[in-house]
């Protein structure tokens, strides 16, 4: 039905010197069906571009084509989308009946019998058609969430955008819609877009993911791919909770000198690295281990500066016991393992799980190991994308 | 034993909460009908006024006790002079503030919505219509309105009631505008609406709280303007509260049939608050979620 292709575009709001650049030279292809997600920090060009996509913007080079249709020229109401905001935007002034009837009336011929059929089968599959009568200031904020999706989704479009729709619920509520989105995402096959900052939503949530950072395209791939494969320290640190740790750090001679401890490359990681010597090292806190005691040599010393108990997790903040400035580090431990501030403890940093990034420009030299089958998956994975 | 104490405890905590909350029902009360006695008696005053006998009206000590008489009332409506002014009043103000929404709202939504070059300036230079006192500049449109033709004319005077609550509409409804999200009217282009159907449909139903608002406080400003009817007309269009004025004469003052015309005044004003009350009463709440 739907694919979209953003081609080369530019978004800059203001003139001359004081122009700002939104989204700079994007090039994407969504394929019909596929659930992207948007996602980036504030400031990152992602709601941008799908307002450009949305037609509510224009953009200053570049073209968008829905379909192969292409879309440069035409408004919102001629792109045949439907868009849910992060407000909900419900017209005050109608009941919900009338909020989700107004865009069939507004751009269909249907008869007033083939939008109320439409209208309530949507409310139904939302699970709102007992409030079809109330105004949306009756509703509450989760309610108000279910009519703007049903609002979208009678008008059956060609392309759904979604705007950070579920920032504004508690955080139970927000995990139901999670769900309840990704279920009518599967059931519709409608070609969506969703604009997120939350890394959990991200990940859990798309088809694949498009990583933007000051407009810039960071990396597009699976949830999995980019959090297992970034492309840059960027999406590294972006993706996963608590971010990766990333120490700087020189080659000398085969070993990264980073600031508390040396770490020794491997043949792999130093066939990778090459000439260069300005590096990162970059490892989850989930793949760090703490020992009691030095075993095997590979270690450093760390002091406790903080612990995080979450149950059956703990999320420990470390300094190196040599280290000069105060940065902490995380790592994850179990929630049973009894461990207290101010405690010294050993850290293990395993050399599978380590990636590496160029120091300057941030992108990615060396990758984690993966085990096989994950491995298998993440490539198979991967394919399609290609 | 315990328990019976305990409970015995609770039964009187419970009466004293009881008693609390009926002394503060009393205190509450009290305190709202003084209120309300200070702002009726003169409404009061006025209407009794105008129902005693001529040469009662003024009597000191008052009259507490009379039998009413509608004289006044008789007197007044059978002087073509007043109906004239009344229904002069009723059509120059109602249509000044159906010009002046006209003018105003579509002015106060561009200026929301849209980016116009110095719009701060615009709005001052809007409202420093009215940062002169009216009788500095009575006199200038005095000369004015001769010149154009509009000396004692309905259209005039239409205009210049115009040009008192143009300000006030721009003002408020600027700043109502930019409390209705934009997401409304974008979300009903996306719904498939042009510009002008999202205003139509969608902006100015969730407006129509402060629509009504200005629309009934231009009202009440027009109604009761006194000054520049006074210099602005003699004879075709003179406005109620020019009629009114007229029964405070050099030597004497028709108490009686000044509280009957006043007490008339007041009635379209509380029939306009009366039919537009339900969407002043419509409060503010958008169903929108302000951005955290």
């Amino acid at each position: 039905m739907a694919k979209i292709t953003i081609d080369d575009v530019t978004k800059r709001f203001g003139e001359g010197d004081e122009s700002i650049v939104a989204v700079d030279d994007v090039s994407l292809d969504i394929r019909d069906g596929e659930f992207i997600v948007f996602v980036g920090p504030s400031g990152s060009g992602k709601s941008t571009l799908m307002r450009i996509v949305a037609g509510l913007e224009t953009q200053t080079e570049g073209d968008i084509h829905i379909g192969d249709e292409l879309v440069n020229q035409l408004g919102p109401r001629a792109r045949d989308i439907a868009m849910v905001f992060q407000n909900y935007a419900l017209y005050p002034n109608m009941t919900v009946e009338e909020n989700m009837s107004f865009g069939l009336k507004m751009s269909t011929d249907m008869s007033a019998d083939e939008i109320e059929e439409a209208v309530t089968s949507a409310a139904e599959m939302m699970d709102i058609d007992m409030l079809l009568d109330d105004k949306p200031g009756e509703l509450s904020g989760g309610q108000q969430q279910r009519v703007a999706l049903g609002r979208a989704i009678v008008r059956d479009p060609n392309v759904f955008l979604m705007d950070e729709p579920l920032s504004n619920l508690d955080a139970k509520l927000r995990a139901e819609m999670r769900t309840e989105i990704n279920r009518l995402q599967n059931d519709l096959d409608v070609t969506t877009l969703y604009v997120t900052h939350d890394q959990t939503e991200a990940m859990t949530m798309g088809d694949r993911l498009v990583v933007l950072n000051y407009g810039e395209l960071q990396q597009v791939g699976t949830p999995l791919e980019c959090f297992y494969r970034p492309a840059n320290q960027f999406v590294a640190g972006f993706l996963g909770s608590p971010s990766m740790n990333f120490f700087e750090g020189t080659v000398e001679g085969g070993t990264l000198r980073a600031d508390g401890f040396d770490f020794d490359l491997t043949e792999r990681m130093q066939s990778a690295v090459g000439s260069r010597n300005e590096l990162v090292l970059g490892i989850r806190p989930e793949d760090m281990t703490l020992h009691d005691r030095a075993n095997s040599g590979h270690e450093f010393e760390a002091v406790v500066d903080v612990v995080e108990p979450m149950g059956s997790i703990s999320y420990v903040y470390l300094q190196a016991r040599s280290q000069s400035h105060e940065q902490t580090f995380i790592v994850e431990t179990d929630g049973q393992r009894p461990i207290s501030e101010g405690q010294h403890v050993y850290v293990e940093i395993p050399d599978r799980d380590v990636h590496l990034f160029d120091r300057a420009s941030g992108e990615t030299i060396h990758q984690r190991q993966l085990g096989d089958d994950a491995e298998m998956a993440l490539e198979e994975q991967m394919k399609p994308a290609e | 034993m315990a328990t019976t104490d305990s409970d015995s405890a609770t039964a009187s905590q419970r009466l004293d909460k009881d008693t609390r909350e009926k002394l503060i029902t009393v205190v509450r009360h009290t305190i709202l009908l003084t209120w309300s006695f200070i702002v009726l008696f003169p409404l009061y005053w006025l209407a009794s006024m105008s129902l005693k006998p001529p040469g009662t009206a003024n009597s000191l000590p008052p009259d507490w006790i009379f039998l009413p008489t509608v004289y006044n009332y008789i007197q007044l409506i059978q002087d073509s002079g007043f109906v004239a002014a009344f229904a002069n009043s009723l059509i120059m103000v109602s249509a000044s503030v159906v010009l002046v929404l006209l003018i105003g709202v579509p002015a106060a939504y561009v200026l929301s919505r849209y980016d116009i070059p110095m719009e701060r300036d615009v709005l001052v230079w809007i409202l420093s219509s009215r940062m002169l006192p009216p009788i500095a500049v009575v006199l200038p449109f005095f000369i004015i309105f001769r010149e154009l033709n509009l000396f004692d004319t309905r259209i005039g005077m239409v205009l210049m009631y115009v040009s008192i609550n143009l300000s006030l509409v721009v003002w408020v409804m600027k700043a109502f505008f930019d409390g209705i999200p934009e997401t409304l009217e974008e979300a009903a282009r996306v719904d498939g609406a042009t510009q002008f159907q999202g205003f139509r449909k969608v902006v100015l139903p969730a407006a129509k709280p402060g629509i009504f608002s200005v629309a009934i406080i231009s009202f009440i400003f027009a109604w009761i303007e006194l000054l520049f009817g006074l210099v602005l007309t003699s004879f075709e269009a003179v406005p109620v509260t020019l009629f009114v004025y007229s029964f405070i004469g050099s030597r004497s003052i028709e108490w009686g049939m000044l509280a009957a015309a006043s007490t008339a005044m007041i009635v379209p004003v509380v029939i306009f608050l009366i039919a537009v009350n339900k969407y002043l009463a419509a409060g503010l709440s958008f169903g929108v979620v302000i951005k955290e």
